[in-house]
């Protein structure tokens, strides 16, 4: 195996309960998104963009979905001979089976991976996030600052900060001190859940977090306060775009009705910056006569003759005729029927909406309805 | 049952009433429905039905076929046994023409010696149509003819199953028999083979003419049509773009339009098909159209019955009407300003 310098570890193995149904037979880098894509094609995507060409993806929950849609990584242009794509399940040893317990316990137990290649720096990613990012540039700033680890973050709104991991720094960008959802934050830079280490860094810390009985094995919880402890230098690297965890049904239908927004930073239409993603092979959507489309973002294999308006359409859905959607998200190969009223929602995948069913949110309410089979029994019985 | 048929592409023909989009490609990489060329449907239904040695024999232009085919990927024909062989002309100016050109065969016998499939079916590469080619070999060998001809309404659709034995005597022996390809040999009223007849009753169009494009184009947008070629079971594969889904802006409209995926779409579209990566600007009307890949319509322009080929721009405030039986084309990559063709 050829020595490389830089390695992405991309976690994968997320539950996303938050997103209830969507999750419950995959994990939640598989969850659909944007018209064609899965989320984790963004991170897959980002490293091929970057120049990165070898990429472990560490599968735990309901990984069979992401597993085949993985398959060797050619969508990403990630089947390579040295390197490539690398699929990494918990396994057994001849002891016991290890779960993957944290963040860094999964990295952990996969330090023979990253042998193989020697590294010089390990990118550490997670599948849950929207965004495109150049981690080139992040690692270049990471050997400028001559850091023992760089960790990405992102400004929110300062209303918003106790919700997220806050990095405290001097003016240098040096890391003084991590908050975990600190209830007064004393700033607004959040962690992405993006790390560059040096690998000899890593390993170190790796294995001595591995010995500690008390640790809950989190990159966030023990990992980087336990360096920050030990004075190691930690730099934090500012990102400025579009960046969205998708971690609830209201924040994944809002993230896809951002696509149909001309003042989105997120342009799927850059040629420099393709999203990939495996293609279904559909013939190109078909608008009848009788169909109206506006503000929508619609994908192929789609046949439209109703009415779709700020709305987010994947491959192979059918709408049927005098059927009105407005601002929803249909998940693939859905089928809806005739004089059918859709507002607000997102309907999962391969879900078959019965002629007339109507399914809008109350006025008052702002929540967005997630369509479950149950549901819609419900309306026709 | 797999490994029966070997499939064979003639893509060396040649239309002169399609020379307006065979300028710059081979006949079998002209666009077609939005988001194919027009050998993605013999290359599909080859494999579709089981064949997994496909020889493709292309003559003119082929660059931009040799571009879309690549490895043979998209088609799953990047394989170590068999896959997709392309054996371009090494005689680019002889005279030999039509399907079955022996002679461009003959430069390649070897890939029928080593290949050891029982049957071949040999093919043109213009035809439009979702077909598999397992019944014609079941009834081939049922009937035991020596040559079994694919037939719409009693016309040939230039498709023949023959043992891969025979073709290779037909190539050895061309200059002895003067067949020079396999239209020959069946329309030679003094041969000695028996030739039997597969009549086809779904939808098949040979491309020969821009009208008939046009024509077939615009007949896909009957959903009997689209639904004869488009099947879930039997997909029609080509070239993956990575294109994102297409956009509809505000002031927007579709209609009974086939639209492919990377399009930004501002103004109105009607009775158009518009392949990948279209541009149509705000306020511009686009009807009875066929727009190829990439190209940019600016804003108000009016487009009726024309054909654009790949990566033309046409400048804001154009007009450009051609005649619903007789389109007009605009070539590859020109620019189409607002005062010219009006």
């Amino acid at each position: 195996m050829g020595k490389k310098k830089c390695v992405a570890m991309l976690l994968a193995g997320g539950k996303g309960s938050r997103l209830s149904s969507l999750t419950k037979s995959l994990a939640k880098p598989a969850v659909p998104f944007g018209g064609k894509y899965r989320i984790i094609d963004f991170t897959l995507s980002n490293c091929t963009n970057s120049g990165i060409d070898t990429v472990g993806v560490l599968t735990q929950y309901q990984p069979l979905v992401l597993n085949s849609y993985i398959g060797i990584g050619s969508a990403w242009d990630l089947d390579r001979k040295n390197g490539g794509v690398t699929v990494l399940p918990p396994y057994s040893e001849s002891s016991e089976v290890k779960w993957y317990t944290g963040t860094a316990s999964a990295i952990y137990q996969n330090l023979n991976y990253l042998k193989q290649y020697d590294p010089e720096y390990v990118l550490i990613l997670s599948g849950d996030h929207i965004y495109k990012m150049n981690y080139e540039l992040m690692l270049n700033y990471h050997i400028e600052k001559g850091a023992d680890a760089t960790i990405s973050v992102i400004e929110v709104p300062w209303p918003e900060a106790s919700r997220f991991g806050i990095m405290n720094t001097d003016k240098e960008m040096r890391v003084a001190e991590f908050e975990e959802k600190p209830a007064y934050p004393k700033n607004n830079l959040a962690s992405m859940g993006i790390y560059i280490f040096n690998w000899p860094v890593l390993k170190e810390y790796l294995e001595m977090d591995d010995r500690n009985p008390e640790s809950s094995h989190d990159f966030g919880k023990d990992i980087i306060p336990l360096m920050l402890d030990e004075n190691k230098k930690l730099f934090a690297y500012p990102f400025n775009g579009y960046w969205k965890d998708v971690g609830t049904v209201k924040s994944l239908w809002e993230a896809n009705m951002d696509l149909l927004d001309d003042e989105c930073e997120l342009n799927l239409f850059d040629h420099d910056w393709r999203i990939y993603s495996v293609n279904p092979n559909h013939p190109p959507q078909y608008i009848s006569t009788q169909a109206e489309v506006a503000e929508s973002l619609i994908n192929e294999g789609c046949t439209i003759e109703g009415e779709v308006e700020k709305s987010v359409l994947f491959q192979g859905v059918l709408v049927g005729k005098n059927t009105v959607i407005r601002e929803s998200v249909i998940m693939p190969d859905a089928v809806i029927g005739e004089n059918v009223y859709i507002e607000k929602a997102i309907v999962p995948s391969g879900m078959n909406i019965p002629d007339g069913v109507v399914i809008s949110a109350s006025e008052e309410d702002d929540e967005i309805i997630l369509i479950t089979q149950e549901m819609i029994q419900g309306i026709c019985s | 049952m797999k490994k029966r048929m070997l499939g064979v592409i003639d893509a060396t023909t040649y239309h002169e009433d399609l020379e307006e989009l065979t300028v710059h490609r081979s006949l079998a990489a002209v666009p077609f429905a939005g988001r194919y060329r027009l050998i993605d449907f013999v290359l599909s239904n080859m494999v579709n039905s089981d064949i997994e040695s496909v020889a493709i024999f292309p003559k003119y232009q082929y660059r931009s076929l040799m571009d879309h085919l690549g490895s043979g990927k998209n088609w799953d024909l990047n394989r170590k046994r068999d896959g997709l062989f392309f054996f371009p002309s090494p005689l680019l100016d002889s005279p030999s023409k039509g399907i079955g050109s022996f002679n461009h065969f003959a430069a390649n016998l070897d890939y029928f010696y080593r290949s050891k499939q029982e049957y071949a079916l040999i093919s043109n590469c213009f035809t439009v149509f979702n077909m598999d080619f397992r019944p014609v070999l079941d009834r081939h060998i049922m009937t035991g003819c020596d040559i079994t001809v694919v037939r719409q309404d009693g016309r040939s659709l230039e498709m023949y199953l023959v043992k891969t034995s025979l073709l290779v005597s037909l190539i050895e022996n061309r200059n002895e028999t003067g067949y020079t390809c396999m239209s020959d040999v069946v329309t030679d009223i003094h041969h000695s083979y028996t030739i039997c007849n597969y009549e086809y009753d779904g939808l098949a169009v040979m491309i020969d003419s821009i009208e008939n494009y046009f024509a077939a184009s615009m007949g896909l947008l009957e959903p009997e049509a689209w639904n004869n070629i488009f099947l879930r079971s039997q997909p029609i594969y080509t070239k993956v773009k990575d294109e994102p889904p297409t956009r509809y802006m505000k002031g927007a409209s579709a209609k009974n339009s086939m639209i492919a995926n990377g399009c930004m779409i501002e103004g109105t579209v009607e009775n158009s098909i518009i392949s990948r990566g279209v541009k149509i600007g705000k306020g511009s009307v686009v009807k009875n159209c066929m727009i190829m890949q990439k190209t940019q319509i600016g804003e108000n322009c009016v487009l009726d019955s024309v054909i654009l080929d790949k990566d033309v721009k046409v400048e804001s405030g154009a007009r450009i009407e051609g005649r619903h039986e007789m389109p007009l084309v605009i070539r590859k990559g020109t620019v189409q300003g607002a005062l010219m063709n009006s």
